[in-house]
């Protein structure tokens, strides 16, 4: 890949990148609060894409990109590495989780109970167009139980392998610090699994979705069914310099976990998990997991296939690039175009001659 | 030694929940009387989340989260608090009511005020997962 150096441009791009700024306006700690408040879900899609959690700096991001997806997560992660990671918190366990909605579509009765907790899933899709003639559309408040729901649940997963439907999981007693991480050592094929399941919750919505969904529609070798799809909140458990293990507050997690129909004397599953409420995305990346083991080469639920192709920062990087000036490379095409055009020229020339 | 290191946890995740402008509020009132106070640190940064997988158990990192830190040395004692988001000022208010807490400075008036804070959170988690109970799904009525 080549480029030319250009001169003149300068102007050019400063007054552009002005222009995309203004056409913004300004942006007040007020506007990124807004952002914040009213598309929740949004934040957690950035928050998730961009591997960082923190609400306030993802909605500033969207506020300050005007709600550029690629560009808001690529300056999270930019951002990201001015900071200093202070440590690593305990692994999240099923049992430990608060857990706000946790649904099977797979096992109708599961310990625990279906909890549909937010949800549009059963709503009726409509555009409430009345706010935009001047009204307010205030939602119906919800009719809160006596009794609280129990804060946390038993895992679908380990009431399937006390059925014995499933093998049991191994216990992984890796040390936090351990655990192997994609931000700070390469991703090699075939790729341990913890930098498969890293690489799915920081992976773009849109572009697992996609891939999901030709397995889901008959490209893969497994169809998903929900064993258990839980959206909640996490401690982040961290340690004292005395020693005391504690919690520093709670983020937003989602998780899915698929299961195929079985092929010998166990079921087979997919699992995946991101920052914030994603249910597509979790669902989605699942399947993938699903399907990866002994997938085609070059297949969209081939391991390496769909790692590389849903990082969302490089995707949408090598996407734009194909904008910027190539015009040497393309200049050498069109010389070689021309220089064939004038060869099959020549020889009619010489025959008229 | 047990039930002091559980009442420790529940102290500093109280305060790392509570209402930011209490916890300042209070920790500034506490710092009048425990006289001098060596900042080690206080700063924000990232704590990396791992979650084990459902499927074959392996823990993996989710990301990172942005939290803001503060160590201090005051009464003998390494206060800390780290709480999530990028408040420096709350988070030093915690360091200071540890390091109060830690060295039974004030106890019972700590005590109190995270006793308190404690039972708005739990008040807001219960009503927050009572409107959750009422999507719970009665297959017998299907």
């Amino acid at each position: 890949m080549a480029y030319v150096a250009t001169r003149g441009g300068e102007r050019a791009i400063e007054q552009s990148e002005r222009l995309f700024k203004q056409e913004l306006g300004t942006i007040t700690p007020a506007k990124v609060k807004q952002v914040r408040e009213t598309m929740p879900y949004l934040v957690d899609r950035v928050m998730g894409e961009a591997s960082l959690y923190d609400r306030d700096v993802a909605a500033l991001a969207l506020a300050q990109t005007g709600g550029e997806l690629s560009e808001a997560v690529l300056l999270l992660r930019a951002w990201r590495t001015t900071q200093p990671r202070i440590s690593v918190a305990k692994p999240l366990e099923q049992d430990e989780l608060h857990v706000f909605r946790r649904i099977s579509a797979a096992f109708k009765d599961i310990p625990g109970g279906q909890l549909l907790g937010p949800s549009l899933d059963y709503a009726h899709r409509l555009l409430a167009t009345e706010v935009l003639s001047g009204e307010d559309y205030t939602p119906e408040p919800v009719d809160a139980a006596e009794k609280a729901a129990p804060s946390h649940q038993p895992s679908v997963s380990a009431w399937l392998s006390s059925q014995g439907l499933v093998d049991d999981a191994d216990h992984d007693d890796t040390a936090p610090d351990d655990i192997p991480d994609l931000t700070r050592e390469p991703l090699l094929f075939p790729a341990k699994r913890a930098h498969r399941l890293q690489s799915l919750a920081r992976a773009d919505s849109g572009g697992v979705l996609a891939l999901g969904y030709s397995a889901m529609r008959g490209y893969g070798q497994a169809h998903p069914t929900v064993s258990e799809l839980r959206l909640t909140e996490a401690e982040i458990e961290v340690r004292h310099p005395c020693g005391t293990s504690f919690s520093a507050g709670r983020v937003k997690v989602s998780q899915a976990e698929v299961v195929s129909k079985a092929k010998g004397e166990r079921l087979e599953r997919g699992f995946a998990a991101t920052f914030g409420w994603n249910e597509v995305k979790c669902i989605s990346a699942a399947t993938l997991d699903l399907n990866a083991d002994g997938a085609e080469k070059n297949s969209a639920v081939e391991e390496e296939f769909f790692l590389y192709h849903t990082e969302g920062v490089e995707s949408s990087g090598f996407c734009i690039h194909f904008k910027l000036p190539h015009y040497v490379t393309f200049q050498s095409s069109l010389d070689a175009m021309r220089d064939a055009k004038a060869k099959k020229q020549t020889p009619q020339m010489e025959a008229a001659e | 030694m047990a039930d002091q290191q559980s009442r420790h946890a529940f102290v500093l995740a109280t305060l790392a929940r509570g209402d930011d402008a209490d916890i300042k509020q209070f920790a500034e009132q506490l710092l009048e009387s425990m006289g001098e106070v060596e900042v080690i640190n206080n700063r924000t940064g990232l704590v990396m989340l791992p979650m084990r997988d459902t499927v074959e158990g392996t823990a993996f990192h989710l990301g990172e989260v942005l939290v803001a830190e503060a160590h201090i040395k005051a009464l003998g004692q390494d206060g800390y608090g780290m709480k999530t988001g990028r408040d420096l000022e709350v988070a030093m208010a915690i360091a200071v009511i540890d390091a109060a807490w830690q060295a039974g400075h004030e106890i019972s008036t700590i005590d109190e005020f995270v006793n308190t804070q404690a039972e708005m959170i739990a008040a807001n988690d219960n009503e927050r997962m009572r409107a959750v109970e009422a999507t719970r799904v009665n297959m017998e009525t299907f």
